[in-house]
């Protein structure tokens, strides 16, 4: 009997190509959609599950409370560890300290670094670590063990890391290496390489007491009034013990070791490793990105949209073409089989169809997933097939193939044969109609909410990227460099060996751009006060060329003068905003200090307001000032013309000024586009799954007009010879469809409303939500049905009616 | 076999009751061999679904083997129809995409015949009915009267109880009809096979031993043989 149904319904799929390629494109397309999207879903979920302590590790955040401001830090003060311990001897904790962009230097003679030497910057995975983070996270350790980390001077390289510095990791042990040309360090062990779902990547470990020793070189501090999120402190609690109960152990010890000694109040929060990879309170992980809940919901709800029009063309189309098949329903019903037989037959086609969907859906997914990393933040090897996709694509299957089988069967099986028999079995005698009506308008209202998703996540992206900043990101490379009395040494002849490229426009020893992910701060007296406001302000230092090379503008005053410590100061409108101030020539003159600072000195500039970090944020007072020892990077104004080739000119000049060094030079504009790397995803997201929703009602809506171009073949030949026109036809055959998206509209604009009022909330400076978004997503759609439905409708009016009404 | 009590059947037109099927009772014995003629339009067809469970009277009590069909629920109904009857009918009603084999074959199906036996059952019918060549070819390539005898091989692979024939003939050649018409009765003679067949032809009626007449609705003779 099997067999049976199967070559019928083989034969049921060729026989109507039209239909069957209809559905088995829609299905395939928003199958293969859905399965990446699960796979970045599981991917992103997965994170740090590896572990074999998973459901008892914690980590510890602070959460500092100033003037009413709550800030969250990953990070833990340094003192807080001992006493940890000390408090809570039943759980084990662990401090690691990460360094980024650290430079290593494989050392072939001795101590001293030489040009020929290999090295490698490694922007993450540099962690000082004790040997305790292995009792709380387990790894295989290729050599050595944990106990190396407890000397000094002792790295521990993953074996990858190992493979790429000495080319097979076998070689490494007691290799000696250099980090930031400050400590040499020897290879004391190698440990498996992490999976890529953590957000603790361990490549280059250096011991603890390592970091300590090196003090001021990378932040060590025993102050409560440090905090620094590089400095991050791990939990492995016993079974038996809560999480409630720990915060609370937490809470009685961070009450005891704080009070008097930081200026403001500060808790620790516990938080299970399970929500690390989601807390958006901490900014981020010492991986290389947090993901928000909220995002990852919104690309779960896309795929069920998706899943669910692919669906709904199913059932439409199916239940029209049912019509069609009456008459084998109502032979097979005479010839003995049973209701439940023939929902078996149906539900078995639809199963062939989706079952061959699903195979060419996995192909389809194959295909794009090697650009699924432009979408999210997967890695390039990420695995299609994995017991998670089997089940999912299983499931699929079985939803899909209810959703979509179940009411044609059972529309198709309830036939009477005798009506079925004797052809009197029509659309509209089988019902449904204002079920597929319904249909139709949901397909339409997930499409136009994708639509005006589209629109506003594309506008604010463009709005975002081309906003004024304030200052000039085009054509400004940033070479990071170090402050090293050598390094420093060589900076006034490497600017002058740069600026006799014609092509480099002006040069700038500075601590950051403009606009950075940089948020040291401090506070500070304001003239000759010795109160300070209840405010701090954000730093940022350069020479006396800064202003030229970002092209920020002055509202008042000058430039500071060349100098290589603080003795002037140049702040921005928001400072003297916030300062009560509101002319900015009356800042001049006013003097400033720095909280630290001993004397005062004169603010000789105004700088017009430029957004200090991303558009998510507000511009921040800022104080900008000369002080030569933190200047570690150079900025190069070029011309546009020629860019890469000047570009290579920095890079060699940079190469042979500073041989122990590896060059890590980049434009300004590519950084700050990472700000947005999230949100740049997500509209591209939304522009893809648009254009596929989009895709799959229109096929949709082909499907059904196709059908009734068929069914109505009598009709149109009736109308025409009583004298309609073809536009009379074609306006009949869209008057209904619409009719159905404007009901579709009606219902799609509350949600999408709420949905993209909430995205832009995500951003201080946005665009307004206008009735033109709206007005857009509709007439876009309402060109798309035309265009779809127009092409059919003129094609059943322009038929000749004599032809269709003698075949009768 | 069977037998219908004051069945009627109606159509709603407008406000008027249409009778189709008029206040007919009925009883055929197993092994008859009955046929139904009247003019165009007396209800012929009707009165052959009804006993073929295919139509419900609107009125009358229906009894088939001494069960009350007009009580019993569609899938008992459709128990009771693959174990006792095929049908022939008067527009063949073939699955045009099967081939004329699997045609053949699909009461076996439903059935749970198994595999092998209905494959000698099926090259048993194609060789009687001499189509044995057409076996591979969907109804849309066949004639008219090769649809026929597709339809009346698939109505009796099955060996039914009780055939129900509608104009069998109609689109047959004489010869061809007269084969079949005397294979019915071979049917109805060696087999005990009951036998209702509708007809035009006066010369076909008489294989019967009942000729019952209908018109507009109502036996208006019954001639037995
Ligand atoms: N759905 C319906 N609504 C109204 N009248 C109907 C309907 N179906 C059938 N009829 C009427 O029932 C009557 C009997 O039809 P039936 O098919 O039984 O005739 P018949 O005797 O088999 O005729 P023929 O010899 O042409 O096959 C016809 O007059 C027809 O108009
Ligand atoms: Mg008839």
């Amino acid at each position: 009997m099997l067999k049976n149904y199967i070559k019928i319904a083989w034969r049921n799929i060729l026989r109507h190509k039209a239909y069957s390629l209809i559905n088995i494109s829609g299905l395939t397309v928003g199958i293969a959609a859905c399965l990446l999207i699960f796979v970045i879903l599981q991917f992103e979920t997965s994170y740090n599950k590896f572990n074999a302590n998973y459901k008892n590790i914690y980590h510890i955040i602070s959460e500092q409370k100033r003037d009413g401001n709550i800030d969250y830090n990953p990070g833990v003060s340094v003192p807080a560890l001992e006493g940890f311990r000390l408090d809570m001897p039943q759980v084990k904790f662990a401090a690691v300290n990460s360094s980024y962009g650290s430079q290593f230097t494989i050392l072939n003679n001795g101590e001293s670094v030489s040009a020929s030497d290999k090295k490698f910057i490694e922007p993450l995975g540099v962690m000082f670590t004790e040997p305790q983070f292995f009792d709380i996270f387990t790894t295989k350790w290729l050599s050595g063990d944990k106990n190396v980390l407890a000397q000094p001077n002792m790295v521990v390289l993953s074996k990858a890391t190992a493979d790429k510095y000495f080319g097979d990791w076998k070689q490494a042990n007691g290799k000696s290496i250099k980090i930031d040309n400050a400590i040499t360090l020897r290879v004391a062990g190698v440990i498996e390489d992490m999976p890529s779902n953590t957000d603790i990547p361990l490549k280059v470990l250096v011991s603890y007491i390592t970091w300590k020793n090196a003090g001021e070189l990378y932040g060590y501090t025993n102050e409560w009034g440090s905090l620094s999120s590089n400095h991050q402190i791990f939990a492995l609690l016993p079974a038996n013990m809560s999480k409630d109960a720990f915060q609370k152990q937490i809470d009685i010890f961070t009450k005891k070791a704080t009070e008097n000694k930081t200026n403001s109040t500060r808790i620790h929060i516990v938080q299970p490793l399970g929500e690390l990879h989601f807390d958006t309170r901490i900014g981020n992980t010492l991986g290389d990105h947090l993901t928000s809940k909220a995002t990852l919901k919104t690309l779960g709800f896309i795929a069920i949209l998706i899943i669910l029009m692919a669906s709904i063309n199913f059932i439409n189309l199916s239940t029209a073409q049912s019509v069609g098949r009456s008459k084998e329903v109502g032979i097979r019903k005479v010839l003995g089989s049973t209701r439940s037989q023939l929902i078996a037959q149906v539900l078995g086609e639809t199963m062939l169809v989706i079952l061959f969907s699903i195979l060419l859906a996995l192909a389809l997914a194959k295909i794009a997933l090697p650009h699924l990393k432009n979408i999210a933040s997967v890695p390039d090897d990420i695995a299609l097939l994995s017991v998670g996709t089997v089940l999912f694509l299983v499931t699929t299957f079985v939803v899909v193939v209810l959703l979509s089988g179940i009411y044609p069967a059972l529309v198709v099986s309830g036939f009477k044969p005798v009506l079925a028999l004797k052809n009197k079995i029509t659309a509209a005698s089988i019902g449904g109609i204002p079920l597929r009506r319904a249909l139709v308008v949901a397909q339409f209202a997930i499409a136009q909410l994708l639509i005006i998703g589209t629109i506003v996540a594309v506008n604010q992206m463009n709005f975002v990227n081309e906003a004024d900043l304030g200052f000039n990101k085009e054509a400004v490379m940033i070479l990071p460099g170090y402050t090293d009395s050598i390094s420093l040494s060589k900076m006034e002849s490497f600017k002058a060996n740069l600026l006799q490229n014609p092509n480099i426009k002006s040069v700038s020893f500075a601590s950051d751009a403009p606009s950075s992910d940089n948020n040291s701060g401090s506070n500070f007296y304001f003239n000759n006060s010795m109160k300070d406001p209840d405010f701090n302000t954000f730093l940022k230092f350069g020479d006396n060329d800064y202003f030229k090379t970002f092209g920020l503008k002055l509202v008042a005053g000058k430039g500071f003068a060349k100098s290589d410590t603080v003795n002037q100061f140049v702040v921005n409108e928001t400072f003297i905003h916030k300062l009560g101030i509101k002319r900015a020539e009356d800042a001049i003159g006013k003097t400033m200090k720095l909280g630290s600072a001993k004397t005062f000195s004169p603010i000789v500039g105004v700088v017009k307001d430029f957004k200090t970090n991303s558009l998510r944020d507000e511009v921040k007072p800022i104080a900008i000032s000369s002080r030569k020892a933190l200047l570690s990077q150079t900025a190069v104004k070029i011309e546009t013309k020629g860019l890469s080739n000047t570009a290579k000119a920095v890079q060699s000049l940079w190469e042979k000024t500073y041989p122990e060094y590896a060059y890590n030079g980049y434009f300004l504009d590519e950084t700050i586009a990472q700000f947005y790397k999230q949100e740049n995803q997500l509209a591209l997201v939304y522009k893809l799954f648009a254009f596929i929703a989009v895709f799959i009602s229109c096929l949709g809506l082909y499907g059904l007009v196709s059908y009734m171009a068929v069914q109505r073949t009598k009709e149109v030949g009736v109308r025409k010879v009583l004298g309609a026109s073809v536009l009379n036809i074609v306006l009949l055959f869209s008057k209904e469809f619409m009719i159905l998206i404007g009901i579709s509209f009606l219902l799609a604009i509350p949600i999408a409303w709420y949905m993209m009022n909430q995205w832009l909330q995500n951003f201080v400076y946005r665009i307004p939500l206008t009735a033109g978004v709206f007005i857009l997503a509709m007439a876009t759609s309402i060109i798309i049905a035309w265009l779809t439905v127009g092409y059919k409708a003129t094609k059943a009016a322009l038929v000749n009616p004599v032809k269709s009404l003698r075949s009768e | 076999m069977l037998s219908l009590q004051h069945i009627s059947k109606y159509y709603q037109v407008g406000g008027n009751k249409n009778y189709v099927i008029n206040d007919i009772s009925l009883n055929v014995d197993e092994g008859e061999f009955v046929s139904i003629m009247g003019p165009s339009g007396s209800g012929k067809s009707t009165l052959l679904n009804i006993i073929g469970m295919l139509d419900e009277p609107t009125n009358g009590y229906h009894y088939f083997v001494d069960q009350p069909v007009h009580q019993l629920k569609e899938k008992q109904r459709s128990a009771l129809y693959k174990q006792y009857i095929g049908f022939v009918f008067q527009a063949y009603h073939l699955i045009d995409e099967l081939t004329v084999a699997e045609n053949i074959e699909t009461p076996l199906i439903y059935q749970d015949v198994k595999g092998s036996e209905r494959k000698a059952m099926v090259a048993d019918m194609l060789d009687r009915f001499q189509i044995v060549g057409k076996k591979d070819l969907f109804p849309a390539q066949l004639s008219g009267g090769q649809q026929q005898l597709v339809g009346i091989a698939r109505a009796l692979i099955a060996k039914p109880k009780l055939i129900l024939a509608d104009e069998p003939t109609g689109n047959l050649n004489s010869k061809q009809g007269e084969e079949i018409m005397e294979l019915f009765r071979k049917l109805n003679k060696e087999d005990g096979v009951t036998i209702i067949q509708v007809t035009h032809s006066e010369k076909n009626a008489e294989y019967g031993s009942r000729i019952i007449n209908l018109l507009d609705g109502k036996i208006e003779s019954i001639k037995n043989l």
